[in-house]
């Protein structure tokens, strides 16, 4: 197991490492000159000089990838050109909003997708499975920021149940100001034991993580039918029936597990996709995650930022992996033996 | 011993065909819906009352008319008929899916299966290649495309698809993988089946449930890429009509002017619904074990 | 995961979020009137370089020596009670008001306001090429300035720009350690208001709170705070304005704007500002260099449509100089009208139109702005109709103008549209930066050359102070030449449409400080 374990870390640090240099080539194809992006319109040919010198731009190529690489490994991933900031506490600063935001979609998406999948299957034919394939198409195929807006007009503008923007209610900030340590609000007020801002924060979160659930947990419940009914046709179903189990118990133990195989491939890709697709939802609930934040980068084309992104989310990525990969070794010893 | 070898996986004769219909009349629906919306591009030119709409005709003093007999859906902030735009819509949305997914497939598939039967360093080699492309978020990819090629529909399609393949490569290993390990495969190795062989009529059509029932939730899923795309510049520019770019441009009048953003939104919404109905239905009738069965 | 447990976690879930549901929002006090703006508010804190959006917050932080009133056309006093100058416009003197003391403490006095202004021209970033008329500084007391100019120019227009003429504590910090010290989040003005906190990234970007030792005092009733809300989503932004949320509305779209109008808790502004959508044609390279096709473009632009398709939000532009301000004119000898049939006689005479050769243009216009995109739509949507193909090349604005001032003239564009308004209230800052002679190209993107302009422009900006008059015909008569050569097109002048709560008093939309809310002069409702 251990073995298993160290390979498959290995391997993902290989595939980082790929990243990173494709990146690279990547970063210098896009056009734009970073040093006049960086001092602004009105600056002298001199200060030009002078920023080209401090982006490390006048150096040739290999060098270029040499200290990009070096200064990744040391925590340097360079100043972002529109924020001018260090690209590394840009993103201290604003992946965990978008950590905890997909994370509790996912987790919701997991929780109704699993559920709607497994009704859907077992009342396979019946009004219920209609609904939730109908539900889940809805899912997969409305535009998000068009879910959001109903949200919005609907919680907000109507019932006035549900907050419409933000992380949480800004008024705290004077009456119970919220120290900060990991830049998640839910995370910091339940460390920090403030509950008004934890309340606040879950609030805040209902509607953004609806939105965000809304394509995984279509996803994920039209996988779960499927692979469940294709695990009930194989033969050790046949034989448990056979022996008289209950249906219930049927489909719990013998045919959920191997079915959360895809499943659980896909939650991870799904995880770090939506750390960066987010950036319309982020635009819409004022949420200061890693989408809106990308999406700004790319449009100022600040590619410091750009690359900061990529490799981030590679980052996660190849660690999700590492967890899908135990999780399955874990539910279907098949792999493990291979 | 030879029934334990037989292929599990026996295309059904014609005559049963209208059965599976006629058990699972939704099939029927949605074959009927993707159908209409196939003829419906093919013959936008012909149906739509405005056709230069589609084009660089602008119409600045009938900007944001709501729905009448005159415009079905309304027209947009420069005066462009919205119902020509959506008929012209399904042209280049329905074309960039086709040609993404089926790409996706025809590159994805084959490096899955060979990965999840082969194993060993075939797997690893492989699996690393896609990792890699996976781990790239598809903005990055499309900006570099855009930067050096142009932004364009085409670009676009490009960019997606080069980051959408892996997803089926990685679905096609893990159930190459589990398939591979199943008795009747095992027996094929046994005895003395070529590897290709094996993977081509044993593996192949049973690691194809999963991928079928993603390419039909994709549809909707690649129209929408495309659109967070061209919000961001990077994909259809105007005056090109495609669904995303025009939910995109209606999204800041969702509540002035619904129109915009309601009809090419459920264009898009119908069209998913369609292809991922047929695609319940298609995987029915190639996997026999999950055809209608009393429980 | 037996379905039981799958249930009893649902349940536990749905049971926290109605008990957050229930954890309320708290409305906003009274006192704080809040801005909410669409994006990021502080780029930069250094008053000395400050050339962006933070300006709606500096103005309320900073003062500068003179402000300009737009109902006179005149610089008035702010931090100068009095100021002057000699018969030929070339020595200034500025008196400056008692008893004014800075954030970090100090008093205001001359050799701080010299010091101030020095340091922001030794370092001549944004706007601060405005002083470089300017050949010394003296402080014949703790209460004077003299500025001694190279030339004579409008200093008590220039000492009212928006940009690079804040007065701050130069001593706030060590100087090599200054500019660090404000982008932590500092301010050493002497404004009406200073730094609460500052939440970078956050909805609630920006709070400040009210100086108590202002010079103007707080007998009347004030707002005591102004918040800074960045709100991307134009759609959130109105939810947030009719829920009373947030009390100002920088920009909507015009039709949600629109929608407002019928709203009983929200008013709605509509006022001239002085920014105008300019479309730069290439003069020297391409096939634009030809002064036909350049006019007949000119006659191509459905000026109507384009202005009916704005909905409200813009109006039409003669000249470049925008109205309001002075030296701008109603109508000018040889203004261009849309005359389609002129235009193709035109193009036809120079081998293109319909029937002859195919004229393929590029255009490059900046992200984010969504009436550039209007304007070029129909622009080539108008051109289409003569055999005109204009590609349009939507781009970040570093890309944009990096493209412009290539070194290889077959990598720039044809026609670059961006937006322009002036630093201070003179029309010279169009003529100045747009159409001056430039050995390397910065923004004169029509790369127009023509010393005889350079030569009244000059003389333009020499008679602003001491014969107004004089300048108003200057301007009249570079207009006329810039209509005639056909450098630019001035598609229109946006107008402001703000929402702001009801019962808020003493709101001017002031063209000079764009998207700047004085919430000192502001009444709250009562």
């Amino acid at each position: 197991m251990t073995y298993f374990f160290a390979r498959r870390v290995g391997l993902g640090l290989l595939v980082v490492a790929g990243v990173v240099v494709l990146t690279f080539v990547i970063a210098r194809v896009i056009p734009g000159d970073p040093a006049s992006s960086w001092v602004g319109p009105h600056a002298s040919a001199a200060q030009l000089r002078d920023a080209r010198h401090t982006l490390g731009l006048d150096r040739p190529l290999p060098i270029q990838l040499w200290r990009f690489v070096r200064g990744v490994l040391d925590g340097d991933w360079g100043m972002s050109i529109h924020t001018h900031q260090p690209v590394l506490s840009d993103l201290a600063t604003r992946a965990p909003a978008s950590l905890e935001l997909v994370t509790a979609a996912l987790l919701l998406a997991l929780a109704l997708g699993i559920l709607a999948g497994l009704v859907a299957a077992r009342w396979r034919g019946r009004p219920l499975d209609v609904l939730v394939r109908l539900t889940s198409v809805f899912g997969v195929s409305m535009p998000s920021f068009w879910f959001a807006l109903i949200l919005q007009l609907v919680f907000f503008q109507t019932l006035h149940a549900l907050p419409v923007s933000g992380e949480y209610d800004p008024a705290l900030d004077t009456t119970h100001p919220l120290a900060v340590h990991t830049h998640a609000p839910l995370l910091d007020a339940l460390v920090t034991a403030n509950w008004p801002v934890l309340g606040s924060a879950v609030s805040h979160l209902i509607l953004p993580m609806l939105v965000v659930a809304a394509y995984p947990g279509g996803v994920i419940a039209r996988m779960v039918r499927a692979s469940v009914l294709d695990t009930l046709g194989e033969e050790h179903v046949r034989m448990v029936r056979a022996l008289g189990f209950h249906e219930r118990t049927v489909f719990a133990r013998f045919a959920l597990k191997p079915s959360l195989n895809p499943v659980i491939s896909v939650t991870a890709l799904v995880f770090a996709y939506s750390l960066t697709n987010t950036f319309l939802v982020e635009a819409i609930f004022d949420w200061p995650g890693l989408g809106s934040y990308a999406a700004d980068a790319i449009q100022s084309l600040d590619t410091p930022a750009i690359v900061g992104v990529t490799l981030f989310v590679a980052l996660v990525y190849v660690a999700a992996n590492l967890a899908v990969d135990l999780a399955q070794a874990v539910l279907d010893p098949r792999i493990r033996l291979r | 011993m030879t029934e334990l070898v037989t292929s599990e996986v026996r295309l059904m004769p014609t005559s049963s065909l209208l059965r599976t219909v006629r058990a699972n009349p939704l099939l029927g629906v949605a074959a009927a819906l993707g159908l209409t919306l196939v003829l419906l591009a093919l013959l936008a030119p012909v149906l739509a009352p405005h056709p230069g709409d589609a084009g660089t005709a602008t119409h600045p003093l009938d900007t944001f008319l709501p729905p009448s007999a005159d415009h079905l859906f309304g027209t947009d902030p420069v005066g462009r008929d919205m119902f020509t735009r959506v008929l012209y819509g399904a042209r280049v949305s329905l074309a960039v899916s086709a040609v993404v997914i089926s790409l996706s497939i025809l590159i994805g598939l084959p490096v899955g299966v060979v990965a999840g039967t082969l194993g060993g360093i075939a797997d690893t080699v492989l699996m690393r290649i896609t990792d890699i492309f996976l781990a790239f978020p598809a903005l990055l990819l499309a900006l570099a495309l855009v930067a050096v090629l142009g932004p364009s529909v085409t670009n676009a399609t490009i960019a997606i698809t080069i980051t959408w393949w892996p997803w089926y490569a990685r679905l096609a290993r893990g159930q190459a993988a589990s398939v591979a390990g199943r008795p009747f495969v095992v027996a094929c190795r046994v005895l003395g089946l070529s590897p290709a062989r094996t993977i081509i009529r044993h593996v192949l059509p049973n690691s194809l449930t999963p991928v079928i029932v993603q390419a039909s939730a994709d549809v909707g899923g690649v129209i929408l890429t495309s659109a967070a795309l061209s919000f961001l510049g990077l994909g259809a520019q105007d005056p090109t009509p495609e669904w995303g770019l025009m939910v995109n441009q209606g999204q800041a009048y969702l509540t002035t002017q619904w129109w915009l953003v309601t009809f090419p939104g459920s264009a898009i919404l119908i069209t998913a619904l369609a292809f991922n109905l047929l695609g319940d239905g298609l995987r029915d009738m190639l996997d026999p074990r999950t055809r209608a069965r009393q429980p | 995961m037996r379905l039981p447990r799958l249930a009893s976690v649902a349940a536990g879930a749905a049971l926290l979020a109605a008990l957050a549901v229930r954890a309320g929002t708290a409305a906003t006090p009274t006192q704080t009137f809040v801005y909410a703006t669409p994006t990021q508010v502080m780029v930069g804190w250094d008053p000395a370089t400050s050339y962006s959006n933070e300006i709606i917050a500096m103005s309320n932080v900073y003062e500068t020596l003179t402000h300009y009133d737009p109902v006179t056309k005149r610089a008035k006093p702010a931090l100068a009670t009095r100021f002057s100058s000699n018969k030929e416009g070339t020595a200034w003197t500025f008196v400056l008001r008692r008893g004014v003391t800075f954030h970090t403490g100090r008093p205001l006095t001359a050799q701080a306001a010299k010091a101030a202004i020095e340091r922001t021209m030794k370092l001549h970033q944004g706007a601060a090429y405005v002083w470089d008329s300017v050949k010394s500084i003296s402080t014949p007391n703790a209460s004077t300035l003299v500025f001694h100019l190279k030339y004579a120019a409008p200093l008590d227009l220039i000492a009212a720009a928006d940009y690079a003429a804040y007065i701050y504590d130069v001593h706030a910090a060590p100087a090599s350690k200054l500019a660090a010290w404000f982008n932590q989040g500092r301010d050493a003005g002497t404004g009406p208001f200073t730094v609460d906190f500052w939440h970078k990234g956050q909805e609630v970007e920006l709070r400040l709170k009210a100086y108590p030792r202002y010079w103007a005092g707080w007998t009347e009733p004030h707002y005591r705070a102004i918040e800074y809300w960045v709100v991307p989503s134009v759609t959130t932004m109105a939810q947030l304005a009719r829920a009373g949320n947030v009390t100002f509305t920088e920009q909507l779209n015009p039709q949600l704007w629109e929608s407002f109008k019928s709203s009983t808790s929200v008013s709605t502004t509509s006022s001239p500002s002085w920014q105008n959508l300019l479309a730069l044609l290439n003069t020297k390279s391409g096939p634009l260099a030809d002064r036909r096709i350049r006019q007949a473009i000119s006659y191509a632009v459905d000026y109507k449509g384009l202005i009916a398709a704005m909905t409200g939000s813009a109006t039409r532009q003669i000249g470049v100089v925008p109205p309001g301000l002075w030296g701008h004119f109603d109508s000018l000898p040889g203004q261009y009208d849309t005359n389609p049939s002129k235009a193709k006689a035109l193009l036809q005479a120079a081998g293109y139109g319909p029937g002859g050769k195919k004229l393929t243009l590029t255009l490059t216009n900046t992200q984010g702005v969504a009436y550039e995109e209007l304007f070029a739509t129909l622009l080539k949507s108008n051109l289409a109709a003569l055999n005109v193909d204009l590609r349009i090349r939507t781009m970040a604005w570093p890309t944009q103008w990096a493209k412009a001032k290539s070194s290889d003239p077959a990598q720039r564009q044809d026609i670059f549209l961006f937006v322009w308004w002036p630093d201070y209230a003179d029309p010279y800052s169009w003529f100045v930066n747009l159409f001056k002679t430039e050995k390397q190209p910065f923004y004169n993107l029509a790369y127009y050359s023509n010393p005889k302009l350079d030569a009244l422009m000059r003389q333009a900006e020499r008679s602003a102070a001491s014969q107004r008059d004089k300048a108003v015909q200057l301007y009249k008569t570079m207009q006329s030449m810039l209509l005639h050569d056909a450098p630019v097109i001035p598609a229109f002048v946006t107008v402001y449409q703000r929402t702001l709560a009801k019962g808020v008093s003493g709101y001017v939309d002031n063209p000079a400080y764009p998207n700047v809310v004085y919430a000192y002069d502001l009444r709250p409702p009562a």
